[in-house]
């Protein structure tokens, strides 16, 4: 459904204070170590000082004599506890990996023992006490040395260190480089962070050897119809499982399927009967958390016309994955949804390497690999407007897809729904300032000062479908990606929402929900509670992620909603005794239509099934309840040949930024001067809500662009692992942001709404570099393509190197 | 992350802290605000014995104007120090020192003499004591030694003190009237470590020429130190940018910058060059403007 | 080295005063933690972050790397001590309308840092109210939303009405079918 035709909205578009907040603004979130059980557990890690090296035998005969420890479970013992590591890697026999590593440890601050015990301090005190012999083998420390000849194998099934090399083709690639005017070819590296939330993550298992129930709580529980492969790896049966949401303090794609704390806190739980907690500490997170960020390298190139037209794109990027292939290459899934950007590019080949690494594994961090896909390819535009000697802003406007030609299928086959780039970059370009910028920036020039402006058009893919995962394989894969909700009415009329995954770890579902309810069922969305139900007989649940969760959500409550307002009505007809065809549901009530002095409110309503089924009609039954299964609005398959990939992410958000910043030369140092935003992802729920994901992001962009970084020296030791060296940006490095939003709904979602979670990350960093190109062009410094900037590499670039 | 376990003594005097010292040895450390020693516990790269807590000592949390020092007593906190009037009066730069450690809950912690017996390479107030040619009083178990600055520190996480001894209180004499003091610094993030910085004191004669100078680097090799040759260019000198220039380009001679993930050698050089340029510009700038 | 090393304390916790055996090592968010006060959160341990940040006798600190023993008999305060019942105070409910928070992870040790900058300049401008909550990472609002809340709270304090771009509660809208939109 989208906007045309709809009522006036009430709730949708205002931006309330968010139902979720006074619980946390009191200290009284409830987050997973908040919890606390009789007789609980806790549990500390013991971590490989070595990036590589074969486990040759362990001593923890000390640290079970420490008062206080209860047990000790090496990775041997843990091998025989579980079986391997639920992922979704594509080749399941290569490259497993297990919850503690057994024989061979494949990176520094991979787990080898854990000590379960009174406390944390004592557990930690049984830590040091264990022996371990390793004979280190030769580290293999980046994609580049692991492809070299003679480097050390990481799994021993394995040829060679890449796991995954193959190439997506669409359209008539070579051809159109033939034909090509210009070609325009970029190299760009995107160094390896990591989402970092401020709450690592945790869980407390709880197993009942009674009945044989394993209840875990944690803060990490998304896509809940993959529970039972958490099962499977601690050697339950599925539906002795129950897997429990808990809000979680951030996740930014952390927290999206991060199974080790959960599977850690399981095994222990149900290897000693009793309740364990486990919440990974900031360096058990820095150094082994479910997954770092992406770590990248480009080479890209595009084929561009006589006149500018950009007609074909080609790239190969080498991905380092770290020690294991969790995710397989749903990173580039995302970045192949919205391969060619805003810009009508009609071939494309892309070509992916993965390589396995002594590092942490990489997988989800918002945007998942779109951002860096976003980096390469805004960098490339900028470049080939510098070598064709055009504005570089010209360039793009005579590139983008135009409004008329939504949706629109991409090479490849993913669809955009809709879209309005030139009206975005408008309303970007009318809070800019450009011109009072570009005095500044000669004034600045004539002393001796470097500002520069950078201006990227970039997309933001929404709601993703699972054959976003499968596409670069020949098998089939999984398809569904529902979401669910159930609503509750009870005796007086109160509303009750349940969910279904880890649905809240900084955005809104609630509100969002809650604002919802407001339009559908006409209740004060102050008024409605909520609760998270576990796996254990929950409707299935795919959590938040790829900024799916908005629309999802919505859509399941709008179905349910549905599904409470014909029940309404069809009590309504009895209790008024009117003809349910006569009736309509309005502003939390059922009236006759067009008489609101015939009418029955909600409560009235609500208390008959709950309290009066035998004075109802027959075939309404008791209580006043809905479930919902929401699934993807807009998903097509890819074919048997894979010549089309099929719809696969198509809610398609679109934003301009505009950084303006000042280097300091002699330093390196980035400042800003200004930041401009506007984003496009549809019809906003809530508008604040939705500006502080953005800047939410865009802070991040910036610690992408400038600061932060786990570094691993030609060792695999990790220098980076305490915050005082990850830089995370404080709110001095951060701009004051200015922000716009342009509407334009999406034809296939519920009130035309699109996913706008992730996009401040998705555009900064281009933005960033090209505004430092742009303020170093005076000094001819070679270009902005290595992130992070840090100022000596800044220096450098002003060197010429 | 959790510190592992040690003994928590809490002495009332001096005497009784440099008893506990001696009687407990090596693995007996001094407690002030815990700000460095703490998280160091908690990534278990300290494992102290005992730990002898000397922020209750009556007497040592004192600030004195001693006339033409202003001595710190050795439980002060940074904070105090921050905004104490006196400091501010007297002795001013190294307010604006502190304005660069930490965050403000660290300093409402952490000590002054904490941060100097500490010795980190990158502190602003071990450079701000060599800049001022500070005197440390150290406390054993055979009396009390007075040592300047410049002996004070001598490698990084490493002092003149020994085992069994402790540092009792600072003395910075106050800044001359009449002379310029600036402190700069590039750290990667608001409130982290430096990764270079200077700090300078410049007295001018009537002449214009330079009179007195000093020059203390931080956060660029294994300890802070003092730029001699860069202040000896300058003194006798008029200030010119060209002096100013050459004397900056004098103060790593001799140096082994140290090097990490962010910043190599030879990045910290330039950098530190620079920073020798900036304070030594703005110290001049201020002794010629005739601030304090 | 003793292994036993406790020590009893006492500490005044939001005006309660509290007597609790400590050992010498335990630091002081697992202490009050462990008092209830479950808003003092860990986001480091190392501290770097100020997610673990309360105030001793006034003064905003990190909880995680002082230890219990070393605040015996000191006041301390969290935000346990803010709210009045189910009443938010002002500056909780300046965050609140202004969306100062998100995950609500950084959230407790940022209002008791701006609450004592608040006391010591009532009325700041923008850049002091952002340099005041440097010493406080948050990883999800990027901040601008905080320092919002920051001025929108002293503003209050001063006794002015809520700004324009304050959300207003949904309770307060009523029936929002009679609010123009
Ligand atoms: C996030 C963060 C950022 C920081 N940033 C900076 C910064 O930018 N610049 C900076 O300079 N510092 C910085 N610090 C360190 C901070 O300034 C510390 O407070 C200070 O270095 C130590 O002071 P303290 O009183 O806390 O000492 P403690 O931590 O108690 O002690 C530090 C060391 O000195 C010894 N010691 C302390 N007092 C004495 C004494 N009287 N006699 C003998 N030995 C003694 C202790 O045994 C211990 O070995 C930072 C700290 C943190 C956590
Ligand atoms: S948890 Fe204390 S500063 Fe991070
Ligand atoms: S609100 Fe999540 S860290 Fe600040």
């Amino acid at each position: 459904m989208g906007l045309g035709g709809m009522n006036k909205l009430n709730w949708i578009g205002r931006s309330l204070p968010r139902v979720e907040d006074k619980k946390f603004l009191m200290g009284r979130g409830g987050y997973i170590d908040d919890m606390d059980l009789h007789g609980m557990l806790h549990v500390a890690v013991l971590r490989s000082p070595f990036a590589h090296a074969i486990i040759k035998g362990m001593d923890t005969s000390a640290a079970e004599a420490l008062p206080g420890v209860v047990a000790v479970i090496t990775g041997k013992q843990a091998a025989e506890l579980c079986d391997w590591m639920p992922d979704f890697n594509p080749e399941p026999n290569l490259h497993k990996w297990r919850v503690l590593a057994d024989e061979k440890v494949r990176y520094v601050g991979e787990g080898v023992a854990v000590v379960v015990a009174e406390s944390r301090y004592i557990a930690e005190d049984g830590r040091d006490l264990i022996e371990v012999d390793y004979e280190p083998l030769a580290p293999v420390p980046s994609a580049r040395k692991a492809q070299e000849a003679g480097a050390a194998l990481l799994h021993d099934g394995m040829e060679s260190n890449v796991a995954h090399d193959s190439t997506l083709a669409f359209g008539d690639v070579d051809g159109e480089f033939e034909r090509a005017a210009h070609i325009v070819r970029e190299h760009v590296y995107w160094g390896r962070t990591a989402a970092q939330p401020m709450e690592t993550a945790g869980s407390v298992a709880s197993y009942n050897p009674g009945n044989g129930m394993l209840t875990i709580h944690a803060n990490s529980v998304a896509l809940t119809n993959f529970s039972f492969l958490v099962a499977g790896t601690l050697k339950i049966d599925s539906n002795k499982l129950d897997l429990v949401p808990m809000p979680a303090g951030g996740s930014f794609g952390s927290k999206f399927w991060a199974t080790r704390a959960t599977v850690t806190a399981g095994m222990c739980s149900k290897f000693l009967g009793r309740p364990v907690k486990y919440v990974e500490d900031r360096l058990d997170h820095a150094l082994s958390c479910d997954h770092h960020g992406s770590e990248r390298e480009y080479d890209i190139e595009m084929a561009i016309s006589a006149d500018g037209e950009f007609r074909a794109l080609r790239l190969v990027c080498t991905d380092d994955y770290g020690a294991y292939f969790q995710f397989g290459l749903g990173t580039h899934g995302n970045a192949m949804s919205q391969v060619i950007g805003p810009y009508d590019i009609k071939a494309i080949s892309y070509r992916a390497v993965g390589v396995l690494t002594n590092k942490c594994q990489q997988g989800a961090y918002r945007g998942f690999g779109s951002e860096v896909h976003n980096f390469a390819l805004e960098r490339l535009v900028d470049k080939a407007a510098i070598e064709l000697g055009v504005d570089a802003l010209e360039l793009r406007r005579k590139n983008f897809i135009t409004p008329d030609k939504f949706p629109h299928k991409i090479p490849g086959g993913n669809v955009y729904d809709s879209g309005n780039y030139e009206a975005v970059l408008q309303e970007a370009l009318k809070d800019a300032r450009l011109d009072y910028w570009r005095a500044e920036q000669a004034k600045a020039r004539e002393e001796g000062r470097y500002v520069g402006i950078g201006i990227v058009t970039q997309q933001e893919r929404s709601v993703y479908a699972a054959n976003e995962w499968w596409f670069f394989r020949g098998a089939e894969g999984v398809s569904s990606v529902p979401e669910s909700v159930s609503l509750h009415v009870d005796a007086l009329g109160k509303v009750s929402v349940t969910m279904y995954s880890t649905a809240f770890w900084g955005n809104s579902p609630e509100t969002v929900a809650a604002q919802v309810l407001g339009e559908e069922l006409g209740v004060n969305p102050d008024e409605v509670s909520f609760a998270y139900q576990g796996t254990n007989k929950g409707l299935p649940g795919s959590g938040p992620g790829g900024s799916r969760f908005t629309v999802m959500i919505t859509g399941a409550v709008q179905g349910a909603s549905a599904k409470i307002r014909d029940k309404a009505i069809k009590i309504a007809a009895h209790m008024l005794e009117v003809a349910e065809g006569d009736l309509e549901y309005v502003n939390g009530g059922v009236q006759v239509k067009g008489d609101p002095s015939q009418r029955k409110s909600l409560a009235e309503i609500a208390i008959m099934p709950r309290l009066f089924k035998h004075q109802l009609p027959d075939d309404i039954t008791s209580g006043f309840d809905a479930d919902m299964v929401y699934d993807h609005p807009y998903t097509t398959l890819p074919t048997a040949d894979r010549s089309d990939l099929g719809i696969f992410y198509p809610m398609m958000a679109h934003a301009t930024h505009i950084a303006v910043v000042e280097v300091d030369v002699e330093t390196g140092g980035v400042k800003f001067l200004d930041y401009i935003a506007v984003h496009d992802c549809g019809t906003v729920v809530n508008p604040r809500s939705l500006d502080g994901q953005v800047i939410g992001g865009l802070a991040q962009g910036v610690g992408q662009a400038l600061y932060e970084e786990f570094v691993y020296d030609d060792e695999g030791q990790i220098q980076s692992s305490s915050w005082l060296d990850y830089l995370i940006p404080s709110a001095m490095e951060i701009p004051e942001v200015r922000l716009g939003h342009h509407e334009t709904p999406s034809p296939f979602t519920p009130y035309g709404m699109k996913g706008g979670g992730e996009g401040g990350r998705m555009h900064a960093p281009a933005a960033i570099a090209s505004a430092v190109d742009d303020a170093l062009k005076p000094l001819g410094a070679t270009r902005a393509t290595h992130l992070p900037l840090t100022p000596e590499r800044i220096i450098s670039m002003v060197n010429g190197h | 992350m959790k510190p592992p376990r040690f003994e928590y003594l809490r002495p009332d005097s001096v005497g009784a802290a440099v008893a506990l010292l001696n009687e407990h040895g090596e693995g007996a450390r001094i407690l002030a605000g815990g700000q460095s020693l703490i998280p160091m516990m908690n990534f278990r790269i300290a494992q102290p014995s005992h730990l002898i807590d000397i922020t209750r000592v009556p007497g040592l949390d004192a600030i004195t104007d001693e006339g033409n020092a202003i001595t710190i007593g050795a439980a002060v906190r940074q904070s105090t120090v921050e905004y104490s009037p006196v400091v501010k009066d007297r002795c001013p730069l190294l307010v604006e020192a502190l304005k660069w450690v930490a965050h403000e809950p660290i300093r409402h912690r952490g000590t002054v003499c904490g941060s100097l017996a500490h010795a980190d390479p990158h502190s602003e107030l071990a450079a701000t004591s060599l800049a001022l040619n500070a005197t440390f009083t150290v406390v054993g178990a055979s009396g009390e030694r007075q040592v300047p600055a410049v002996d004070f520190f001598i490698g990084p996480f490493t002092t003149v003190i020994e085992s069994g001894e402790m540092l009792s209180s600072v003395s910075f004499p106050v800044v001359p009237a009449g002379s310029g003091y600036a402190i700069d610094e590039f750290s990667r993030t608001h409130g982290n470590f430096a990764i270079a910085g200077g700090v300078s004191v410049i007295q001018l004669g009537a002449d214009g020429k330079v009179a007195s100078a000093t020059l203390s680097m931080f956060g660029m090799a294994s300890r802070a130190f003092r730029a001699f040759a860069a202040e000896e260019r300058l003194i006798g000198s008029m200030p010119t940018a060209e002096a100013i220039a050459e004397a900056a380009d004098l103060a790593l001679v001799d140096v082994d910058c140290s090097a990490d993930m962010h910043g190599s050698e030879e990045y910290r050089a330039h950098l530190g060059r620079v920073y020798a340029g900036r304070v030594l510009t703005s110290a001049v700038a201020r002794a010629q403007g005739g601030s304090k | 080295m003793s292994n036993i090393d406790k020590h009893e304390i006492t500490l005044n916790i939001n005006g309660n005063s509290t007597s609790l055996t400590v050992e010498g090592r335990t630091l002081l968010h697992d202490t009050l933690r462990r008092a209830g006060m479950v808003s003092v959160h860990a986001g480091c341990e190392h501290g770097v972050c100020g997610a673990c940040t309360v105030r001793i006798n006034g003064q905003s600190a990190r909880s995680c790397i002082t230890l219990a023993v070393q605040v015996d008999g000191d006041e301390i305060t969290t935000v346990e001590s803010l709210a009045k019942g189910e009443e938010l105070n002002i500056i909780q409910e300046a965050f609140w309308r202004r969306h100062g928070l998100q995950c609500g992870f950084c959230t407790p040790g940022m209002l008791m840092r701006v609450t004592e900058f608040l006391e010591e300049n009532p009325d700041p401008t923008r850049d002091e109210a952002r340099e005041a909550i440097a010493s406080n990472l948050c990883r999800c609002t990027g901040y601008q939303h905080i320092i919002d809340s920051v001025i929108e709270a002293a503003a209050r304090l001063r006794g002015e009405e809520w700004s324009d771009d304050a959300g207003i509660p949904a309770r307060e809208l009523g029936d929002a079918t009679e609010v123009s939109n």
